[in-house]
């Protein structure tokens, strides 16, 4: 019993410690979004006294509003159409056998493990030559490029689990190959689409380095870009307060996007198609 | 309803290697036809290419006499269950039921009344709202054969069905199956390993082995007048015993026995010193129990392993001294081979109130007018 105890103990403490570590600086930050901007730099963590200023001096610089439709827009254009590519990729490469599938699987690897910066420079040039550069488009083709992969892997690692039999069925019961696979694969492979989902709209959501790069205007600059562009009220003052809120505001959707589809991503979905 | 006819069906894989060869037989409109063989002999194979699911490489399969080889398997109005059920796990079961009606586009109406008679005639009823993770492995199985019953299909294609249930479940829904189909009188063709399924099911059976029917004919055609070594080794539980023979004089020499050959078999010989003997466990009986000399016969004496009491029957297990390498290179195909080369197993079927014990020497009557006799090189029955 004592053991029991002591491991209980052990566990609890040591999930405390990880939450405390991970969400001290998420605490900081809302604290410091809330707190007057003469507060900024009383060496409180809590604010003395509650106030949405910098919240509302965000919203009413055009920039950021302008940054978060474009944070927002390209972030599910991205996740859509890598998603749904990634899926039709995935299943082929699960359910096909066809020449050249390793190299297929072998390419999305290297892609995704392929340095970012390393084609920064590169992209930058071309997308001036296309006229692609400052658009929602010259984002979204980097991001799906280096999300692709990652999707597919996630993607057919779910595929695979779902039993060859059903597909079949689906087919004998009248369903065209098309059919088989919306009604009956990609209901199945909803946890699978959900986390691909999500580990896609994180990577275009954060990302910093093809947003500063690739954007100049609030045509498409994006939140994590727009946030560096800050400027406070006047020149001697720090824009830490603006930052704080911004920052507070792009977490929040991310968040909601996790926690909605957490119920989504239910292990053992399958349980019960075929003897179990 | 429908006529399946099979013709030089062939089915080779891109390694080469060819799961079905020159499968031909025809299934008659609302037969019940069974492929049995053991596994990876093809039968499924040969089911999933009657489906649609897998291509033809070789030869024709007709449906009431037209060519479907590219038929899709959604325009070929067949039902199939498999062996692992394959209920979609995020559909109800009355979704599950309602699935190839949806895709055939039914009126709500009608699906609505399909379902319900379909959850009718196999007790699913109070099963309608249920999703499949809830069900035992007996429902799962009922639904699965609600799905292919529902559509009122051309034909059933059943594979292995029953496999994963247990025996006493099997045992019942082997019934209800071969009662299904007699009541909705749609052409079947099930597959299964089991030679008792097999058996009790089928009006026709095909055997196959290593992608190659070897013999059509119904239950009893296939047990009295096996055409090779194979078939007989297949079909019957316990399966029959094979021993290597000489004839002689016109007479057949056995390991432990000697006994005269009845002249139309003699005859069919052809001249052939060396046979294989195939003898039903059946066809063996305790001496004692038995009026012998009345017809041909004789008698074998032979120390008992293991007796097993089933209540109407009794199962002697005993061992024959048999000279290595006479048997041949078929034996070890039908996985007969004895640990010991020099030994034969062989098992009784006899009497239960016979008085056989464990480690006692027993006297066996064979009864000679059941002999099955092969050729040791192709394995063809010498006597049909």
């Amino acid at each position: 019993m004592a053991s029991g105890r002591l491991e209980r103990i052990f566990w609890g403490a040591g999930s405390l410690i990880v939450v405390f570590y991970a969400l001290l600086p998420v605490a900081w930050i809302a604290s410091l979004s809330l707190k007057r901007p003469a507060d900024l730099n009383d060496n409180r963590f809590l604010p003395q006294a509650v106030s949405f200023e910098h919240y509302r001096a965000i919203f009413q610089d055009a920039q950021f509003p302008a940054a978060l439709a474009n944070s927002i827009g390209i972030a599910l254009v991205s996740t859509l159409l890598a998603v749904m590519l990634a899926m039709f990729a995935a299943y082929a490469i699960v359910r096909l056998e066809f020449r050249g599938k390793g190299l297929v699987l072998g390419g999305a690897l290297a892609i995704a493990m392929f340095p970012a910066i390393s084609i920064i420079g590169p992209l930058f040039n071309i997308w001036r030559t296309l006229g692609l550069f400052d658009t929602w488009l010259g984002l979204i083709i980097p991001y799906m490029t280096f999300t692709l992969p990652l999707a597919i892997w996630t993607l057919s690692a779910f595929f695979r689990e779902i039993p060859w039999d059903l597909e079949k069925a689906a087919r004998v019961d009248g369903a065209t190959p098309f059919q088989a696979f919306r009604r009956v694969i990609v209901p199945l492979a909803a946890p699978g689409v959900f986390t691909a989902a999500i580990l896609v709209f994180i990577f275009a959501w954060n990302d910093f380095l093809f947003a500063i790069s690739l954007t100049s205007t609030n045509d498409a600059r994006t939140v994590p870009a727009a946030i560096a562009f800050f400027t406070g009220s006047s020149r001697y003052e720090l824009p830490t307060g603006s930052i704080a809120a911004a920052s507070v505001v792009v977490t929040v959707p991310v968040m909601i996007m996790v926690l909605a589809f957490q119920r989504r991503i239910v292990a053992g979905l399958t349980a019960g198609a075929v003897k179990g | 309803m429908a006529e399946i006819t099979l013709h030089n069906v062939t089915k080779r894989f891109p390694d080469g290697t060819s799961a079905v060869k020159q499968a031909s037989f025809t299934v008659s409109e609302g037969e019940f036809f069974i492929l049995v063989g053991p596994s990876g002999c093809g039968k499924s194979t040969l089911l999933n290419m009657i489906a649609g699911i897998e291509d033809v490489s070789e030869g024709e399969i007709r449906m009431d006499g037209k060519i479907v080889n590219d038929v899709d398997p959604k325009d070929r109005n067949m039902a199939m269950v498999f062996q692992s059920y394959a209920i979609y796990p995020h559909m109800s079961v009355r979704d599950n039921l309602a699935f190839p009606l949806e895709l055939a586009r039914l009126a709500k109406r009608e699906i609505d009344r399909r379902v319900e008679r379909a959850a009718g005639i196999l007790q699913l009823a109070d099963l309608l709202d249920r999703k499949p993770a809830s069900l035992s492995g007996g429902e799962r199985q009922r639904v699965a054969m609600g799905r292919a019953i529902v559509r009122q299909p051309a034909a059933f294609l059943l594979d292995e069905p029953l496999s994963n249930l247990d025996a006493r479940l099997r045992v019942q829904m082997r019934t209800e199956i071969a009662r299904l189909q007699r009541n909705l009188g749609t052409t079947t063709v099930y597959v299964t390993h089991d030679q008792t399924e097999a058996m009790t099911l089928g009006r026709r059976v095909a055997v196959l082995r290593r992608g190659e029917v070897q013999q059509i004919g119904t239950p009893r055609e296939l047990y009295a007048e096996p055409r090779n070594l194979f078939v007989a080794g297949f079909i019957g539980s316990p399966s029959m015993n094979f021993l290597p023979g000489e004839v002689r004089d016109g007479r057949l020499v056995l390991p432990a026995a000697e006994l005269a050959l009845a002249r139309p078999l003699r005859d069919r010989l052809h001249g052939r010193r060396s046979v294989i003997v195939g003898i039903r466990p059946e066809h063996f009986h305790d001496a004692s129990l038995v009026e012998v000399g009345n017809t041909d016969g004789a008698v074998v004496e032979a120390e008992v392993d293991l007796v097993e009491w089933l209540g109407a029957d009794l199962y002697v297990h005993f061992q024959m001294d048999c000279p290595a390498g006479r048997m041949g290179a078929l034996p070890v195909e039908l996985e007969h081979a004895a640990k010991d080369a020099n030994r034969i197993s062989l098992v009784a079927r006899v009497d239960p109130s016979s008085r056989a014990a464990e480690k006692e020497r027993l006297r066996l009557w064979l009864d000679a007018s059941h002999l099955h006799l092969f050729d040791p090189e192709s394995g063809e029955n010498l006597g049909g």
